[in-house]
C-alpha cells in the first residue's frame, strides 16, 4: 500500500467548492424539497378527505398551493442556510455556505441568500455562471448575500476509512488487492477518496 | 643436580665460590642460607606496608577534609578536560547492556515530569511526520477504524464526494484555460494569495487529502 502514496498531500477542506458539487447538491435538494412537499400535500389531501368526507385533489397548479410551495422552498433553503449553513443536499456532497471571510454564515445572510436565490435563475440561469467563471466560484445570490460555498467534508477521515477498508483484508490474513489496476478500493467504479481530485 | 634444584625443577646456579663451599660443606647443597633472610625480611615488610597504607589513608582523609572541593571545581576548566577525553573510546569500553541491567527504568520513569516533557513536544510536527498509510497498514488501527466508522453508506458518500470534487477540478481547469487565466484565483475564503486555506467552518483543522492533481 505504501507504494501507492501520492507524493504531495494537500488540503482542500475550506477551498471554494466547484460547479459539479454545487449542482449535484442543488439537484438533491430539489428532489428532497419537492418530494417532501408532495408528500405533505398528499397527507393534507388525505386528512381533508377523512375529516370532511369530500375528496379533494390539490396540485401545484392551484395558486394557493403554488404560493405555499414557494414559501416551503424558501423555508427549506432559508432555514437550512441560516441554521447550519448547509442544506441536506449540501451535507451529502460535503459542502457548506460560509461568509466571505470563511467564518460561519450569519443567519441573516442565510435568509437573504434564500430570498435572492431565485434571481440567479433569471435570464436562463445567468446568475449561476459566476460559479463557473468567477474566481471564487460565487453565484449572483452569493455576491448579494456576501457568502460563498466551500468544501467542508473531512477528507482525512474519508481517506483513513479507505485505508482501513483496504488494510482490513490483510489483517484478516487474506492478501490485499493490488494497487491500482484490478482492485476496487471502494464501491464499484468509485474513485479513491482523496485521490485524483477526489480529495477535499 | 642438587635436591633443591630438583624441588624447584630448575637447575640452581651458584657462584663459583659457593660451588667450592658446597663441595667443602655438603649441607649447603640442600639448604639455601638466604631463605632465612627472606622470611625475616617478609616478617618486617608486611606490618610496615600495612602501616604505610593506614598512614596514607589518614593523610588522604585529612587532605580531603581541608580541601574546599567546590572552590577547586570552580577553578577547574571542565571543558578543557573534556576536550582531552576521547569519549568514543570511553563509550566503547562501557558495557551498555550491563549498565542498563542495573537501571530501574520504572523508577526512572516515575521521576520524569511527563507533562513538562510533553509541553516541549510539537505534536503537530510529530503528526505531520507520521506515515498514516504505513501506520494503518502495519497495525490493527485500520480494522478498528473500519469497524467503528465503516459502512456502505459512508463508503458511497466518500466515493460520491471524491468523484464530485474530481469533476469540479476538471471543469475548473478547463474554464481557467478557456479564459486564459495565468494566475489561479484564491482557493479559499480570506486567502488572497490562495495558498493556505483557513480552518474549516466547523473549527476542525484542515484535512489532508491525497490528490495527485493540480489544485
Amino acid at each position: 500500500m505504501s507504494g501507492r502514496h501520492a507524493p504531495g498531500w494537500v488540503t482542500s477542506q475550506g477551498h471554494y467548492a466547484g460547479s459539479v458539487s454545487r449542482l449535484l447538491a442543488f439537484l438533491i435538494d430539489a428532489v428532497v424539497s419537492v418530494g417532501l412537499f408532495s408528500l405533505g400535500l398528499a397527507v393534507a389531501n388525505l386528512v381533508w378527505e377523512v375529516v370532511t368526507g369530500h375528496s379533494v385533489h390539490w396540485t401545484r397548479a392551484n395558486i394557493v398551493v403554488a404560493i405555499i410551495f414557494v414559501l416551503w422552498e424558501f423555508f427549506y433553503f432559508g432555514y437550512s442556510w441560516a441554521a447550519s449553513g448547509r442544506t441536506f443536499g449540501m451535507a451529502v456532497l460535503g459542502i457548506r455556505v460560509v461568509g466571505t471571510d470563511g467564518a460561519a454564515l450569519a443567519p441573516w445572510r442565510g435568509v437573504v441568500r434564500a430570498l435572492v436565490f431565485p434571481l440567479s435563475f433569471l435570464f436562463l440561469g445567468l446568475g449561476f455562471l459566476g460559479i463557473l467563471v468567477q474566481r471564487e466560484h460565487r453565484a449572483l445570490h452569493d455576491l448579494i448575500a456576501g457568502s460563498c460555498v466551500v468544501y467542508a467534508w473531512d477528507a482525512r477521515a474519508a481517506r483513513l476509512r479507505f485505508l482501513a477498508r483496504d488494510a482490513e483484508p490483510s489483517m484478516n490474513g487474506s492478501a490485499p488487492g493490488p494497487a491500482g489496476a484490478g482492485s476496487a478500493p471502494g464501491p464499484a467504479g468509485a474513485g479513491r477518496p482523496g485521490q485524483a481530485g477526489g480529495s477535499v | 643436580m642438587t635436591r633443591a634444584s630438583r624441588r624447584t625443577g630448575r637447575p640452581r646456579h651458584h657462584p663459583p665460590g659457593m660451588i667450592l663451599a658446597l663441595a667443602a660443606w655438603p649441607i649447603l647443597g640442600t639448604v639455601d642460607p638466604r631463605d632465612r633472610l627472606r622470611s625475616a625480611g617478609k616478617r618486617l615488610t608486611d606490618p610496615a606496608e600495612a602501616l604505610a597504607q593506614r598512614v596514607a589513608e589518614r593523610v588522604v582523609d585529612l587532605v580531603v577534609e581541608v580541601l574546599d572541593v567546590n572552590a577547586l571545581m570552580q577553578r577547574l576548566d571542565l571543558n578543557a578536560v573534556l576536550r582531552r577525553v576521547d569519549v568514543t573510546a570511553l563509550l566503547d569500553r562501557v558495557d551498555v547492556t550491563a549498565l542498563l541491567d542495573r537501571v530501574d527504568l520504572n523508577d526512572l520513569i516515575s521521576r520524569v515530569d511527563l507533562d513538562a516533557l510533553l509541553a516541549r513536544v510539537d505534536v503537530n510536527d510529530l503528526v505531520q511526520r507520521l506515515d498514516i498509510d504505513e501506520l494503518v497498514e502495519q497495525t490493527d488501527l485500520g480494522a478498528v477504524i473500519a469497524r467503528s466508522s465503516g459502512g456502505v453508506a459512508t463508503e458511497a458518500l466518500d466515493a460520491a464526494r471524491s468523484q464530485a470534487v474530481g469533476m469540479d477540478q476538471f471543469i475548473d481547469r478547463w474554464v481557467q484555460r478557456a479564459l486564459r487565466r495565468n494566475h489561479p484565483g484564491p482557493v479559499a475564503p480570506g486567502e488572497p494569495d490562495g495558498r493556505e486555506p483557513p480552518a474549516s467552518p466547523d473549527g476542525h483543522a484542515p484535512a489532508l487529502s491525497q490528490p495527485g492533481q493540480d489544485q
